[in-house]
């Protein structure tokens, strides 16, 4: 990009609260289940029908603005928000104005070991819409209303962001905050978490440019790909002499632009008025207390632990704690083991495993117990690392214990010093000549020996020992 | 105060999906007008100290638990929509 451009991002982020029923009704949240089947007569916006309000949403969204060290109200509004569209029964969405539950906080992003504070504006609770199917019929659309009513915490950034990087870096922080807190389960591809970009451009020392919004973006691929986009084609029109039209955009996957959603003029006029259904939320002091003091540990707070109690490196920290299951899988394993083994193990053989299977942690085919057990053989001196990888495959694919595919491969390590002479005292007599030549001053020889050594033990000498006593002999 | 024209009243009327004749949109821009006349005396109190008030009940706001229940039947929801389809509502092709 041409230096003398700045990029202005703000982010919108969409986050499901994870409750068992929707934000004024019983009905459930339940993820693709058929169509209709989980509408109330609330969600369906039959007349004469009255919003009660979720006790668990309300905690959550405390919860999360806690996380985002924001400012809890005490006094919050729900308003009315109309618009017209067939997935929206009601005619309006109940959301939150002009007085939020959560107003301003903060939030720290690291690129490159470099840290930055991104501006949290407000975090409100709002309701989804229904879904729309477009693609059933050339004349109609299908409406599904399961989604209609699920709480939703509408998470409002500052422009603070200057790069596709921390663009994604800003939604992965508040994806991880969130999953921590356990209020939101984080699925981008399930539509559970969701971002909406403000991208503007302007040149260096210039007021705001016009922005434009990026909507319904569902993976970081598509933030990063959108954005890069975005700004190319804001700067070709602003180095054209044109200006750049206020406008709400829809990123498009297989042509990898984005597209001008036309939208009725009009359609922006949402008179916002409190809804007279709904009294105002007064939460107490006591209350608020309470959460706070519950909340858990947050990513921040467990990767400075991480770097301080185990001394392992910011990156390992950062790696090991963006998400909470790989945190505490992590800490199941170190219990009392070696935290560099333990380290490698988990974000390198384990990290391996699960990308290849395209798996999460939690689906991990061997758990922490296990891959524990594991590291014990190798920190005994019972199997050497290599045979340990050669194990952990087997126990990827094998319900068979540890000890059993130790024993079964035949992997136990020689540690018996005796036994291990035995074989270096054969692979001397074998090798006269390199012998002659390693006391005449060609110690390089020394690894020949070693693979030999290795090659009848096959592999399962102890590399220490052997390498020790090898060298004590030749030396001799 | 805001002067009701033809061109606000028609963009209301539009905005809430009413279509109403000519007679009846003139009839509307001076029942609109009067009733905001007639509300604009509000505007004589001084609420400086006086926070906003979203809802004239001095209550709190009734919560429930986060159960979820058995709701209506997909059958019983679609029972009076005009048009269904394999459990869908069916309208018209609407794309934004």
């Amino acid at each position: 990009m041409n230096s003398e451009w700045q990029t202005v991002i703000g982010i919108e982020i969409h986050a499901q609260i994870n409750s068992k029923s929707k934000l004024f009704s019983s009905s459930s949240t339940e993820f693709g289940s058929a169509p209709n089947t989980q509408v109330s007569l609330v969600d369906a916006a039959m007349p004469g029908m009255l919003p009660v309000i979720n006790k668990f949403c309300i905690e959550q969204a405390v919860k999360s603005g806690i996380g985002l060290n924001a400012k809890i109200n005490k006094k919050s509004i729900f308003d009315r928000k109309n618009y017209f569209y067939q997935d929206l029964p009601q005619g309006y969405q109940i959301s939150q104005f002009k007085d939020p539950i959560v107003g301003s906080g903060s939030i720290e992003i690291e690129i490159d070991g470099t840290k930055k504070a991104i501006g949290i504006e407000r975090l409100h609770l709002e309701q989804d819409a229904g879904k729309s199917l477009h693609d059933q019929d050339p004349n109609l659309t299908f409406v599904d209303l399961n989604r209609s009513g699920i709480a939703l915490m509408e998470i409002v950034s500052d422009p603070d962001m200057a790069s596709p990087e921390e663009a994604v870096a800003y939604v992965k922080k508040v994806r991880s905050i969130l999953r921590y807190l356990d209020t939101c389960d984080g699925n981008m591809e399930q539509g559970s978490l969701r971002a909406d970009i403000n991208v503007s451009v302007r040149k260096k020392g210039e007021s705001l440019g016009t922005r434009c919004e990026l909507k319904n973006l569902n993976s970081f691929k598509h933030i990063t790909s959108a954005i890069n986009f975005e700004v190319a084609r804001q700067i070709k029109i602003i180095e054209n002499g044109e200006e750049i039209k206020q406008e709400t955009r829809l990123y498009d996957v297989s042509s990898d632009t984005t597209k001008s959603m036309r939208s009725k003029e009009d359609a922006h006029d949402y008179r916002y008025f409190p809804d007279p259904d709904l009294l105002p939320l007064n939460l107490d002091e006591k209350w608020i207390e309470k959460i706070k003091n519950e909340l858990p540990e947050l990513p921040d707070e467990k990767k400075d632990r991480f770097i301080t109690q185990y001394k392992i490196s910011n990156y390992d920290a950062e790696v090991l704690t963006s998400d909470r299951q790989t945190s505490e899988y992590f800490e199941e394993v170190i219990s009392n083991r070696n935290p560099k083994l333990v380290v490698s193990w988990v974000a390198s053989e384990l990290f391996a495993a699960l990308n290849k299977e395209n798996l999460s942690i939690e689906n991990s085919p061997v758990n922490s117990k296990q891959l524990g057990e594991l590291i014990d053989e190798i920190e005994k001196g019972t199997i050497s690392n290599r045979a340990a990888k050669e194990v952990f495959e087997e126990m990827c694919v094998s319900k068979k214990s540890v000890q059993e595919i130790i024993n079964d491969k035949g992997l136990i390590q020689i540690s018996d010093t005796s036994e291990i002479e035995k074989f270096i005292n054969q692979v001397l007599v074998d090798n006269p000549i390199n012998v002659e030549k390693y006391k005449n001053g060609k110690t390089k020889l020394l690894g020949f020996f070693i693979g030999e050594v290795m090659k009848v033990t096959k592999g399962k000498a102890n590399p220490g020992l052997l390498n020790q006593i090898v060298k004590k002999k030749l030396d001799n | 105060m805001i002067e009701f024209n033809k061109k606000i009243t028609l963009k209301l009327a539009k905005l809430s999906r009413l279509s109403l004749s000519n007679s009846q949109l003139e009839n509307l821009e001076k029942d609109l007008t009067s009733i905001l006349s007639f509300i604009d005396q509000l505007k004589e109190i001084n609420t400086d100290s006086i926070d906003p008030t979203s809802n004239s009940l001095d209550q709190n706001l009734i919560l429930r638990d986060d159960l979820a229940e058995d709701v209506l039947s997909n059958e019983k929801l679609l029972q009076n929509v005009p048009e269904s389809e394999l459990g869908f509502f069916v309208v018209p092709k609407v794309i934004e």
